[in-house]
């Protein structure tokens, strides 16, 4: 037996073994035709692989304004037109509408959940016929724009946790925000701008606060973090070099610093260090870029009437708008814009008409903004709050003063441009706005179909995290086509 | 032929004997039940013979070919003596495995739903073969392997054997089964529009060719029912037409579409794809609809299913264009690629890109000349605020296969425009803000793919806007006019954050929108448009001072009035000594508060307010140097429902020293009456003659009873005190 085994082993000779070798290789390129990203780059890490190929199908929106009304506005008062409220105001909420409800600490302990019909009236407009309130007089113009869904319904009752949902889609802090998901799925437009920014804004309402965990990049790379930009006069603070500093000197400075960096990534390899480097970098491109943005007085003065005249008081939600269009225009991917005080437990009557005041003007004028400009098709706007508010009063019902407590079930959101369907009224509530009868949306599905419009799909954009593949809508979400074009 | 000996003595051969007998015995019984076929009725018992056919026909194929095989690859009667037995094996086993699937295959054929030609040659061909090889078997010692008779015989056997396969899977799988994923590429890349598609070819006639008709076709018409053309899809088959919308569920097909999956007469079959959801939709509106085969989808009503189906499923084809051209290198697109140039590919696998500029600073022309290397990949540029000018645009038009560009307040004029008449693929063009007139627009008008031309803020006059909008080829967007537009100007700022104006510190106003004129008063009197005072530079106030102002600018409304109180606070005292201590909810930071120049907001509760109730409030302010003083302001707070009164009396005294004092003023504040609002800053103001003083003393007393109609009445009010002014 040993003789034949010496034989074999003495008849593989080079000949043998280059001629098997061809065979292989060709088996080789063979399966390579048959796998035909195996060549392209990258593959450095897990993370690569996954997100390969980005976006995964041509998108229709580039980017996203979202114009979030923080403390929950009242759809009742504002978009869903339910007269049964009226005629049955100062009634009992049926419990056969309420179904077990859970309610918040504030109204758990009422006795009575008397309907409160909305004091305002409410007309049909544009070629879509949506029912608005005589609060919205700006927007009433531009419905044939806007797509109106009036099926959002969330999980939580209270404004952190459903804040939080909204931004990160999960009620827990510390996971990614939308915006931070975009910045890492897409990259940024413009490399001399943050990719994901963010603008606050204070209405006289009952305010609710915002926190940076819902810009947060959670366990994305930092650079993906929402930038704050600041309400005064300067957006950005400190982005102007100290007297008697050129450009070239902090050119040098840079270089100098980014190479102690480089040594410190070398030795620890902490990716925190390179993303350090690349937002220094960042910063010095923003030198010049921020000033161009920010410079408003090249608006000319028709944008100021459209806005309103706030649109140049700094930090005012109609300045935010106009900055946020500006932004957009310069390939910011995400402008997160949060405007407080709608949270109208007491009062709303007299709260809602302040805030209407602040945000009706601008927000309609920011779809007409991009729309004549031409952007409008690439640039996805929503309008709306973390939840929305009770067919019934919280506090004393007069006839015509009332407070509303959160309503998770069913609240309107509206999106414009970015391949959303325009003019259209989408998903029912029952007659009393309290449940969804038909075309319900989670906030899962909104994530969804917002990550849809701009080219990514949703159970595709993942990022693997202590040993699980994460993603923005969590094991959730479904398309919801009947919005998009 | 040698064979080895099992321990009973008998030979394995024995067994090929028997398997011998009972295939050529299941042979003649096939032919017997041909020749009698149409008399041949299936027992019950049969029929899962029958059904075991597609396990069966397996075996003969690939044993009989193997025996082909190595009957095609002897050479020499040597090399077949090794391996002789072996072979042997190999064809009788195939002789009887290829009788019990002919002979399956017969019984399974009397089934329904197989009639058609592709089952007239499959069954011959698999009875052909069952015969062919066990007349083989039989003469197989006339027949040498390395003979060219059986090398003929071998052949034409795997001939068959590939034939009668291939007929036997288009029964089952639908006869384009093998071609089918070519021919969907195929189809995928025609897609119709939206605007012409029909509803039934181009989207019911899909799902059922790809989830009906592999039963339901000329070849295998299970339950009667043909779905290959309108016709025979409407007359349906056994059970009668597919639809009939006079009944509830709407007919034959929908109900049987929506029987549980589990259920036997759910169709598809188990085991095969079911309808999704939507297509169940589509299929129920169609057919309540009245199945018509003529309907378009643009004449559909869009709340119907089948538009939102045929949305998703034909949505592509406009926006989703399919590009002729390929893909530019990589590497070229990296190296034009730079932080003010950001040129991108519209999706990942799609040849064409997108390019922005960024920073006009840094923008040249070469800038877009640099990008011909890629002009035939460049379908969008956006150049908006570049500073571009005219004969870039002769560049631009090079850019062959553009389908958007956004020159939005670029500095073009206009006046080389018409050079974009070579962008034959442009869909949409922005010029807003630029200086473009209507002729140089109107050229462009021959571009036949030019759909949204955005021409806000441009120098159109609104009579040409409505020319323009008259186009009924090219949607002209011309926006927002603000010109006939009036409105409320917001109010100007009063720049200076503190209350207190020092010796030097001058009021400051502004306003935000370019070109408003500011005009203010001093005296707290309404500013009006013509008559007050026109604010230039900062200006200073020699007194304690009430700031309205209001903003004009034509065009707009003047706005309200803003206003602010300010505290003339000339000298600085140097220190102070409360000679009453504050009630010990109200310290604030003792005799400091009155001269730190802080200025508290109206609640009570801000730590910065003195607060008296049980005792006067009595203290001592200090100048180290006397200071000629003509004037001096208490600063104090009315909280009506917090009890917070003006005091009943103040008396302001003055002298060199605490030992030489004399009284300056006294005043009695008038109290508030029931409708006097709840909280106000209060200012008391007392004058007196110029005089050096290094000291003064003020007592102010608490009211003692609260008034009648007070919630407290007859109780002790408070007296609030945060800053003393001299001047």
């Amino acid at each position: 037996m040993e003789k034949p085994i010496f034989d074999f082993g003495l008849n593989t000779n080079r000949r043998h073994f280059l001629s098997k070798l061809s065979l292989g290789l060709g088996s080789a390129a063979l399966g390579s035709l048959l796998i035909p990203d195996m060549f392209k780059g990258g593959g450095e890490s897990d993370v690569n692989d996954l997100m390969a190929g980005l976006p995964h199908f041509a998108p229709k929106a580039k980017r996203v304004i979202y114009l979030f009304q923080n403390g929950a506005p009242s759809q009742l008062d504002l978009f869903d037109y339910k007269p049964m409220l009226n005629k049955m105001h100062g009634q009992d909420l049926p419990e056969s509408i309420r179904g077990g409800q859970r309610l918040t600490g504030m109204t758990a302990n009422q006795a009575k959940f008397p309907l409160a019909g909305s004091v305002f009236n409410f007309a049909q407009y544009g070629k879509s016929g949506a029912w608005m309130s005589e609060l919205l007089p700006h927007m009433s113009k531009i419905v044939d724009d806007l797509c109106i869904i009036k099926t959002l319904n969330t999980e939580a009752i209270n404004h952190d946790p459903a804040l939080t949902f909204f931004q990160t889609g999960a009620q827990v802090g510390n996971r990614p925000s939308m915006g931070a998901w975009l910045s890492y799925g897409l990259g940024s437009e413009n490399q001399n701008l943050p990719g994901f920014c963010v603008l606050l804004s204070r209405g006289k309402g009952n305010g609710q606060g915002v926190y940076s965990k819902l810009w947060t990049n959670g366990f994305l790379d930092s650079v993906h973090q929402g930038v704050q930009f600041s309400s005064g006069e300067n957006p950005v603070l400190y982005l102007n070099d100290p007297d008697g500093m050129n450009r070239e000197e902090r050119r040098k400075m840079l270089d100098k610093l980014s190479q102690l960096n480089q040594n410190t990534f070398d030795e620890f390899g902490d990716p925190e260090v390179t993303a350090k480097i690349q937002q220094y970098e960042m910063a010095y491109r923003m030198q010049t870029a921020v000033p161009e943005i920010t410079d408003m007085t090249r608006e000319p003065e028709s944008i100021v009437k459209m806005y309103g005249p706030e649109c140049l008081v700094p930090g005012t939600y109609a300045a935010n708008c106009l900055l946020a269009r500006k932004l957009s225009e310069q390939g910011v991917r995400f402008i997160q814009l949060y405007h407080q005080g709608w949270d109208s437990h007491g009062g709303l009557p007299n709260e809602i008409k302040g805030q209407c005041m602040d945000v009706d003007q601008a927000s309609a004028a920011l779809i007409t903004d991009l729309k004549q400009r031409g952007l409008l098709d690439e640039t996805l706007v929503i309008w709306g709050g973390e939840f929305g508010r009770t067919n019934y009063c919280q506090g004393t019902l007069t006839k015509d003063n009332y407070g509303r407590d959160h309503h998770p079930r069913a609240f309107t959101v509206w999106m414009a441009g970015g391949g959303v369907k325009p003019g259209i009224v989408y998903g029912e509530t029952d007659e009393f706005g309290y449940n969804i009868v038909k075309d319900p949306v989670h906030v899962h599905d909104f994530h969804a179909t917002i990550l849809n419009q701009l080219g990514l799909d949703h159970e595709k954009l993942v990022y693997k995290h202590q040993g699980r593949r994460y993603r923005l809508t969590d094991v959730a979400g479904k398309l919801v086509k009947g919005i998009i074009v | 032929m040698e064979s080895a000996s099992r321990p009973d003595g008998r030979s394995f051969s024995d067994w090929k004997g028997w398997v011998y007998n009972f295939a050529f015995f299941l042979n003649g019984l096939l032919i017997f039940l041909l020749l009698f076929e149409d008399r041949f009725v299936v027992p019950v018992w049969m029929q899962s013979l029958g059904r075991m056919h597609p396990l069966v026909l397996h075996f003969p194929l690939v044993v009989l070919m193997l025996y082909s095989i190595w009957i095609l690859i002897v050479e020499k009667e040597e090399s077949t003596k090794w391996n002789e037995n072996l072979a042997d094996t190999l064809l009788l086993i195939g002789t009887l495995t290829s009788v019990v699937a002919a002979f399956s295959g017969f019984v399974l054929s009397h089934e329904e739903g197989y009639e058609a030609d592709a089952l007239f040659w499959h069954k011959w061909l698999g009875i052909v073969i069952s015969v062919c090889s066990i007349i083989w078997y039989s003469f197989k010692k006339y027949l040498p392997p390395w003979k060219l008779p059986a090398k003929l015989i071998s052949v034409s056997l795997l001939i068959m054997l590939l034939i009668g396969g291939h007929l036997g899977g288009n029964l089952t799988h639908g006869e384009d089964f093998l071609t089918a994923p070519m021919q969907l590429a195929s189809v995928e890349n025609d897609k119709v529009t939206f605007e012409e598609a029909n509803v039934y070819t181009d989207l019911v006639e899909p799902i059922l060719e790809q989830k009906c008709i592999s039963c339901h076709n000329a070849q295998k018409s299970k339950g009667d029912l043909q779905m290959q053309t309108k016709e025979l899809f409407a007359k349906g088959g056994k059970e009668g037409t597919p639809w009939d919308t006079t009944k509830a569920d709407l007919g034959v097909l929908l109900t049987r579409v929506h029987l549980p999956l589990d259920d036997k007469k759910h169709m598809p079959p188990r085991g095969k794809t079911p309808l999704t959801d939507e297509e169940i939709a589509l299929l129920e509106a169609w057919i309540k609809g009245g199945s018509r085969f003529d309907l378009m989808v643009k004449s559909v009503d869009a709340q119907s299913p089948m538009y939102s189906y045929a949305q998703n499923v034909l949505a592509g084809s406009e926006t989703e264009e399919k590009y002729e051209f390929s893909a530019a290198s990589g590497d070229k697109i990296k190296e034009l690629n730079s932080t003010y140039r950001l040129i991108k590919s519209v999706a990942a696998e799609s040849p064409a890109l997108a390019v922005n500029f960024y920073n006009r600073a840094n923008f040249k022309s070469e800038d877009i000349s640099a990008l011909a290397p890629l002009k035939g990949q460049i379908i969008a540029m956006d150049l908006s605020k570049m500073p571009v000018k005219d004969e870039d645009l002769k560049t631009i038009s090079q850019f062959v296969e553009l389908r958007k560009l956004i020159l939005n307040f670029t500095d073009i004029t206009g006046s080389t425009l018409p050079e974009l008449k070579k962008l034959t693929k442009l869909k949409n063009l922005s010029l807003s803000g630029t200086k473009v007139k209507l002729a140089q627009i109107q050229a462009l008008s021959q571009i036949p793919s030019l759909k949204n031309v955005f021409v806000w803020n441009t120098e159109l006059t609104p009579d040409e806007m409505i020319t323009l909008k008259k186009s009924a080829k090219i949607r002209y967007e011309t926006g927002f006019r603000g010109d006939t537009l009036v409105l409320n100007l917001n109010p100007p700022i009063i720049e200076n954050e503190s209350q207190i104006l020092s010796a030097n510190t001058d009021i400051r106003l502004k306003h935000q929108i370019p070109g408003t004129v500011l005009r203010y008063t001093i005296d707290g009197s309404e500013p009006d448009s013509t008559t007050s005072l026109v604010y230039s530079k900062p200006f200073p106030v020699t007194k304690n001072a009430k700031i309205k102002a209001r903003a004009f600018k034509k065009g707009w409304y003047g706005s309200k009035t803003v206003e602010k109180f300010f505290f003339k606070s000339t000298f600085h005292a140097d220190s102070a000594r409360l000679i009453t201590k504050a009630d010990l909810k109200f310290p604030a930071q003792g005799a400091k508060t009155l001269y730190d120049g802080v200025k508290s907001d109206q609640s009570t509760s801000s730590g910065k307010w003195l607060g008296y109730r049980d005792l006067d409030f009595q203290t001592y302010l200090y100048f180290n140097k006397a200071v000629k003083a003509q004037s001096i302001t208490l600063s104090m707070l009315r909280n009506v429902g917090g009890y917070i009164f003006p005091p009943a009396r103040i008396e302001v005294w003055g002298g060199a020293n605490e030992k030489q004092m004399k009284l300056l003023k006294v005043l009695t504040p008038e109290m508030p009456v029931k409708e006097t609002s709840n909280s106000e800053n209060l200012v008391f103001d007392f004058d007196f003659d110029m005089q050096e003083i290094g000291c003064f003393k003020i007592i102010a007393k608490p009211l003692s009873k609260l008034p009648p109609w007070h919630p407290g009445k007859g109780e002790k009010a408070w007296v609030f005190i945060d800053e003393v002014f001299v001047n």
